[in-house]
């Protein structure tokens, strides 16, 4: 898996937000979280599951919004930071936090409403396992994200020291129709890859961004895009 | 972790039931302890109050 080890130490745990989501980040983070909340609908009550929550970024935003959910992922660094901050804002009534493994979740099948992953499928070196995971423990909703074969991103993929595993459109339909799953929504964004967001400051970034959701608007805007964000249903 | 963690969790490699053994609790958070398969025997440790479910094959390569 990669990033295994990289997220498992404390440095780079605590630093993890602001590094990513401060100046042009902020956008990103703001995009992410309407996906996540547009997907899984009403949270009042449900049972919602994180897998590779990391420092608990939608797994807090998700308690505040009255979801009882679980947040699991393999680093104990990044898990102490999202408990920090579930303490803060109070949520931590109904919110867990546990470490566990993305192939072998220790939860009984159709336990949850809702399971969904963020920036997971990119470091996935088993997609197919991992999504069959997901879609065993949910009963209703799965949602992820998928960076794209055929965009800017593959660009950028060749500068970063970890790279990513890149999805095209049919490898990902594949890998639904292999874990059972059925396809509600699928959206997508970002024409300029989040590497290009979060060198920028935020002032440069707002207008950047109203131009590439214009030109992600357009009849080809789908194609250029480099992530997408898929909702399925079991 | 809190005590009904355990309504929803279970052994990440066969899916059985878990036993909760607690070492240390603070207010109604466990704080130390371990979980122990019914059916396998795996144990699975309590660390720091985060219930570590990592099977054992992945516990030693992805130290606390």
């Amino acid at each position: 898996m990669k990033g295994q080890e990289w997220y498992q130490a404390d440095e780079v745990a605590a630093e993890y937000e602001d590094k990513r989501f401060s100046g042009g980040g902020r956008l990103i983070d703001r995009r992410e979280k309407e996906a996540v909340l547009d997907a899984l609908g009403p949270l009042d009550g449900k049972r919602v599951l994180e897998v590779a929550c990391g420092t608990g970024r939608f797994t807090v935003l998700c308690a505040q919004r009255g979801a009882d959910i679980t947040g699991m992922d393999i680093s104990a660094a990044m898990l102490r930071e999202g408990r920090a901050k579930a303490r803060d804002v109070g949520v931590d009534d109904h919110l867990a936090f546990m470490r566990g493994d993305a192939a072998r979740l220790p939860f009984p099948d159709d336990y949850f409403d809702a399971v969904f992953a963020m920036r997971f499928f990119h470091l996935a070196d088993t997609p197919a396992k991992f999504l069959s995971e997901m879609a065993r423990v949910s009963k209703a909703d799965v949602f992820f994200d998928t960076f794209n074969r055929y965009s800017t991103r593959s660009l950028y993929n060749s500068l970063l020291p970890m790279g990513s595993r890149l999805y095209s459109t049919s490898e990902v339909h594949d890998l639904l129709r292999g874990a059972g799953l059925t396809l509600r929504s699928d959206a997508h964004d970002f024409v300029l890859p989040y590497g290009f967001y979060r060198k920028l400051p935020g002032w440069l970034a707002d207008p950047i961004r109203d131009a590439d959701v214009a030109v992600g608007d357009t009849p080809f805007g789908d194609h250029l895009a480099s992530v997408s964000y898929w909702h399925a249903h079991v | 972790m809190k005590r009904d963690l355990m309504d929803i969790i279970c052994c990440p490699l066969d899916k059985h039931d878990l036993d909760l053994d607690v070492e240390s609790e603070e207010d109604d958070e466990v704080v130390a302890g371990t979980l122990t398969c019914t059916d396998c025997g795996e144990t699975y440790p309590i660390e720091d109050g985060i219930p570590n479910l990592l099977p054992p094959d992945m516990r030693e390569e992805t130290p606390a």
